[in-house]
């Protein structure tokens, strides 16, 4: 890997201030936990898709920047250890548009039961809980 | 486009010299308010020339304690900068490319 060639401090300048809220990727949106509408946890951020200029493809001046199109959501523990990561189709999204606040967790505007996200839990209730005696009604 | 193809590319100016490796992608919420939330346009990347592993943001905030590891994780950064979107002429999992005559600016977040 070739040495990266430091900027001299006199030319970086001051940021031009943004008119809405600030977020960084890293910071406030990777690994966050999801939180839908009644305070249940869905799932966590373990990546984000962009809409935008095809990936290597040269951007003309004056191309809109791209947005967050979607949270995305899968098995990546695999690939965090082992490098590289899941294909884009084994990922699940979560559309920006039901994101309602980005704070210490990312809460949705809707309900979990609405999300694909939340599939393998519906799933395990069904199919798993359901059958267990007892299992259709809170404990007494 | 998902957004860890391109942290920990590498970053290069408009002649190839290497300026760091792309440590974060900001984005601002400042477009017309939508239903919840509105639109995060991706501001720009913030390029580290020394590592692309930004660990809790110290160089980017004002929070000094615990004083050792701020000290530590701001000298391991100095130099990081952000680069805005209209400088960045290619950007992919490959790495970014910018624009000849792209400025630098302060990567520290706004208060």
């Amino acid at each position: 890997m070739r040495k990266a060639k430091p900027l001299p401090a006199q030319d970086i300048k001051p940021a031009p201030r943004q008119a809405g809220l600030v977020l960084d990727a890293q910071l406030h949106l990777l690994d966050r936990q999801i939180l839908d509408v009644d305070g249940v946890p869905v799932t966590t951020v373990d990546d984000v898709e962009l809409s935008g200029p095809a990936p290597g493809e040269p951007i003309p001046e004056g191309t809109e920047a791209p947005h967050i199109t979607a949270l995305l959501t899968g098995a990546v523990l695999g690939t965090r250890i082992f490098g590289g990561r899941p294909p884009s189709s084994r990922f699940i999204r979560i559309p920006w548009e039901v994101v309602a606040g980005v704070d210490t967790v990312v809460s949705l505007g809707v309900r979990a039961n609405s999300l694909d996200a939340s599939w393998l839990e519906r799933w395990m209730r069904d199919q798993i809980i359901a059958k267990i005696p007892g299992g259709r009604h809170d404990p007494e | 486009m998902i957004l860890n193809d391109l942290l920990g590319t590498d970053v290069v100016d408009s002649t190839g010299q290497r300026l760091g490796e792309v440590s974060d992608v900001r984005f601002a919420l400042d477009a017309a308010p939508a239903q919840l939330l509105s639109r995060a346009r991706m501001v720009g990347v913030v390029v580290c020339p020394r590592t692309a592993t930004s660990f809790l943001g110290y160089e980017r905030m004002d929070v000094n304690q615990p004083w050792p590891l701020a000290q530590l994780l701001r000298w391991r950064h100095r130099g990081s900068f952000l680069v805005l979107w209209e400088d960045i002429a290619v950007m992919g999992p490959d790495g970014v490319r910018l624009r000849s005559e792209f400025t630098a600016y302060e990567s520290t977040l706004p208060r």
